[in-house]
Order: structure tokens, then sequence, then C-alpha cells
């Protein structure tokens, strides 16, 4: 069942624009970045049951029509989904404990491949130009790296290993928020705009839709990216000859959220992987990395207009200007969820400028108000 | 075995609804479909539901009360139409794209179910089914509104 509506083409007379209602869009994704920075044990969950609830929302409705009320649709849904869940991820489980003892160990075990590789290149280019001989490049470089790699890294990893378990019950908020938004989200957008006077409910209506619509599409087109990412780069590992070919790509996608950053650090991860498992046969590396710039190039040039770039209709300039704001107040979860709140933010403010450039509502609202205040006090004018 | 979930009682909210035009023709569980989507809005006699020009952004259907249809700004002599209860108004701007044509007030106390062009949209994807219905009934009502006004102009002429 198709679901995904595209925003409107063309862009509603109740949306101002503006420099006041950029600088305010600006400001106001400023400081939710900054407020998310300060609850993100809640955001990544909140992130994660966001993203399954475009992708189960779908499923709701089409359970809806036969008959089921919402309540008892979201439930069937989230169980199915749990159930299917469980059904996956039990099979997968030695795999995974074993993978979580020997996590570190493989950690520095690729590390060392790709270690090998640089050293090896570097060799090669010392002995190609005299200049990098003389300053004795490939010496400076194999102590820099056996610094960070000796000290730095030790030191970070156990860190982020720990941090991450420390996270885990955290995401477990993610099914449940998850369920709770697809059986009562209709629910809290009908109680949103039950609460505006009657001047304005139009435009609410208006503005729930678009915010609904601008935020569905955006996670739903992430989505169906990193199915694409993933497929075509399981393809192409796969073809190249690298183990985990499918692991490997759906884990480069997913990294591939993290605009400009994630995909680099993917492709350092397969180069390491190929510079390991084939120490020997260094094409695999080139090809490796010659499949994510080709990737990167489908993704920048096709696939994400045809996904993502779809749904916020925003000009590349500001776009970009975003994700340094993202990355600058609130780090890498900021440069995730930079783009689809500023698309909500700019919506929003849009809709709040039109209000305010619009006398015509405030006196309409007036008018009502002063009708109310009429019938309210009839019998004691009387 | 799905109807094992379905409430057996129609209750009196469905009850209202079933009565309206618009969606009378819809099974008991389309109409909790459209039920879940419909914004219940409540106007003072007087009070003002839309103004000529205006984006349309939901179609309005009168539950019950009076809503009179005018020339902006001009109610008494401007005065084109009354939308009775049961009776829908406001879908000329939503199915054509356009800025309202007049003018709505509330001519009593009014209570309006509201559809909003988004729902009316998203159910044409998900409940086309449910969609078709609404949009025969306001085909048929624009047809009856249409008839009315050329029997009109052949009584004046």
């Amino acid at each position: 069942m198709k679901e995904t509506r595209a925003p409107a083409p063309s862009r509603s007379r109740y949306l101002a624009s503006g420099p006041v209602v950029w600088v305010a869009t600006f400001v106001c994704t400023t400081l939710l970045l900054l407020a998310l920075k300060q609850a993100l044990w809640l955001v990544v969950p909140f992130l994660m049951a966001i993203i399954l609830y475009y992708v189960l929302f779908p499923a709701v409705r089409y359970v809806t029509l036969k008959g089921v009320d919402r309540e008892t649709a979201a439930a069937i849904v989230a169980g199915a989904t749990l159930v299917i869940g469980i059904a996956a991820l039990v099979p997968t489980l030695p795999w995974l404990a074993a993978q979580a003892v020997s996590g570190q160990e493989a950690v520095f075990r690729y590390l060392a491949g790709g270690r090998l590789l640089v050293e090896r290149s570097l060799a090669m280019l010392e002995s190609q130009l005299a200049f990098l001989r003389e300053l004795d490049f490939h010496a400076e470089m194999s102590q820099r790296m056996s610094d960070f790699s000796g000290t730095y890294l030790k030191e970070h990893i156990a860190g982020a290993l720990l941090a991450v378990a420390a996270w885990l019950p955290a995401m477990l908020l993610a099914p449940f928020l998850a369920f709770f938004f697809l059986r009562d989200g209709r629910r809290f957008l009908k109680y949103l705009a039950e609460a505006v006077p009657n001047a304005y409910f139009e435009r609410t209506l208006y503005m729930i839709d678009r915010v609904d619509a601008t935020a569905r599409a955006y996670f739903q087109g992430l989505m169906k990216l990193t199915l694409i990412d993933t497929v075509c780069l399981a393809i192409g590992l796969a073809a190249i000859g690298m183990p985990s070919a499918f692991g490997l790509g759906l884990m480069s996608a997913v990294l591939a959220w993290v605009p400009f950053i994630g995909s680099v650090i993917a492709c350092v991860i397969v180069v390491l992987v190929a510079a390991t498992d084939f120490p020997t046969t260094p094409w695999v590396v080139y090809a490796a990395i010659t499949l994510f710039l080709v990737v990167r190039l489908l993704d920048d040039f096709v696939f994400m207009p045809l996904t993502v770039g779809r749904s916020l209709h925003m000009h590349p300039l500001p776009t970009v200007l975003f994700i340094f704001l993202g990355g600058a107040v609130a780090g890498v979860p900021g440069l995730i969820l930079v783009l689809p709140l500023a698309g909500v933010v700019m919506v929003v403010a849009g809709t709040i400028g039109g209000i305010v450039n619009d006398p015509r509502l405030g006196a309409r609202h007036a008018f009502a108000k002063k009708l109310h205040a009429q019938r309210i006090t009839a019998d004691l004018q009387a | 075995m799905l109807s094992f979930f379905q409430a057996r009682n129609e209750t009196p909210r469905l009850r209202t609804l079933r009565q309206l035009a618009l969606f009378s023709t819809l099974s008991r569980l389309e109409l909790r479909v459209v039920d879940a989507l419909l914004h219940e809005r409540r106007f003072l006699k007087g009070e003002i539901i839309f103004d000529e020009g205006e984006e349309g952004q939901a179609l309005h259907v009168v539950i019950a009360g009076r809503v009179l249809i005018c020339r902006q700004g001009d109610p008494v002599n401007g005065r084109v139409t009354e939308i009775d209860a049961g009776v829908a108004f406001g879908e000329l701007a939503l199915l054509e794209n356009a800025p309202r044509a007049l003018q709505a007030r509330a001519e009593e106390d009014s209570v309006l179910a509201s559809l909003s062009r988004g729902d009316l949209e998203s159910l044409l994807v998900t409940h086309a089914v449910v969609a078709s219905k609404i949009l025969l009934q306001l085909a048929r009502q624009l047809g009856r509104q249409l008839r009315a006004r050329a029997d009109a102009e052949r009584r004046a002429l």
C-alpha cells in the first residue's frame, strides 16, 4: 500500500516566507537542537520510534480498513513486528554473542590490517617520490599511527563500547514510543486542532498536514534510500568478493544517515575489512573505494533527489548551513536530526508568519470572542 | 477472523455521522475510518467560518444548526444560499484547488464536522473505496444544487 504523499508542489499562500521566517527557523532549530542535546538519551530512541512509526503506519491503516479499530490495529501491527523481530533475532543470537566476545580483538585485527595497507602504500610512495624519502615520511607516519592505535584507540574504544551498552536500555523505549504514536498519534493531532480558535482552524489543519507530510516523506524516503544503498553496496561488495557483503552494505547504508561523515566512516570500515581479509590483493581495496565513490555519486545525484530530497524542498545552501549547525550544536545526533527538524520548523514558522501577517484572522478571532462574551453575559445585561 | 475485534454496536456518534448525506453510503467500518479524521467545530451565531478568497483547507458538513453562504461582508443583501444540517459545503475550494468563492457564516449556533484537504487526499490513496463513496455523494450534492439553481433561474425568467 502506498502511503507517502509528497508535499504539495505549489507553495501555499498560507506559508509566509522572507528573512524574518528564515531567521526564526534558524533560531528555533538551534534552540531545539540545544534542548535535544540535553536529553540525548531520549532523542535517539525517539528518533528510532519516529522511523518505526512511519514504517509501520501503512500496515496499521491497512488493518484498520479490514474492520479493526485504531487501537487494536496498532496492537496487532506492533505485536506482529515484535514477533518477527524476535524470530529474526533468535537465530542470530549465537553469532552476535560470539561477535561481542571477540569484538575488541576483531577491531584491533582490522585496524592492524588497515595499518599494514597504509604502511605498504607509504613505502610504495616513498620508493617513487624522492622528497618523501628525504623527509623519512614512512617512518614518521608509522610512529604516529602506532601511537594512535596503541594508546588513543584502546582508551576510547572501550569507552565507546561501554557508552553503547549504557544506551541499550534507553533504546528499549523506541518500540513502546512507536506503539503509542501509532495508537494515539491521530488523537493527539485532533486534540491539538481542537485547542485552536475557529479563526485559525484551517491554518492549523494546513500546518499539521504539512508537518506530517514533511516528516513522513523524509523518514520514509530515508528508509527507501537505506534499502537502495544496502542493495547497491551488497551487490557491489559481493561482486568484488568481500565477505559479509550484505552486513557491510547495511551498516554502510545506516551510517549514511549521518550526512557527509557517515559515508566516509563506512568506507574506512570496509577498506579496513578488505585490507585485513585480502592482504595480498590490494585491488580489492581499490575496488571497494571505487564502489563507495560510485554509490555516493548515485546517492547525491539520483537516489537522494528521488527519495529524501523530495521531502524538504530546501535550497542546497541552507541545507548545508543547517548540517553544519546541527553538527556544531549537537554533534552526530544533530547531524542526523537537523534536516527533518529544520523542515518541520520551517513549516511551523512559515504558518505562524502567515497568521501574523494576516490581520483579518486576528479580527475574526476578536469578533468571535466578542460574540462569546455577549453570550455569556446576555442575562447579566438583561 | 478480524471481525472478532469489531465493535458490535454503532455508537451515537456514528449514528449522527450516518445521518449526514455525505457519509450515508459508508459502512460502519468505513464510517469509523472517517470519524477518526473528522474535526468537530462549534460556531456561534454570526461567527465567520471562512472568508471569500481564503485558501480552502477543509470541507465542512453541518451536523447541527444552519450556515449562510454570502458575498464577502454582505450577509443581508449578498445572501447566496443557506446550508442546513446534513449538507456539506466548502468542497469546491478543495476539488478545484481554488480560493473560497464566497463567505460562510453561522446563521445559527452550529456544529460542523470538518475533513481536511490532507486527510481527503490521504483517503484517496489509502482508502480509495471510502474516498470514492464520499466524492460520489459530493457529486450528487453538486448536481442537486446545480439543478436547483437552474430551476430558480428558469422561474425567474
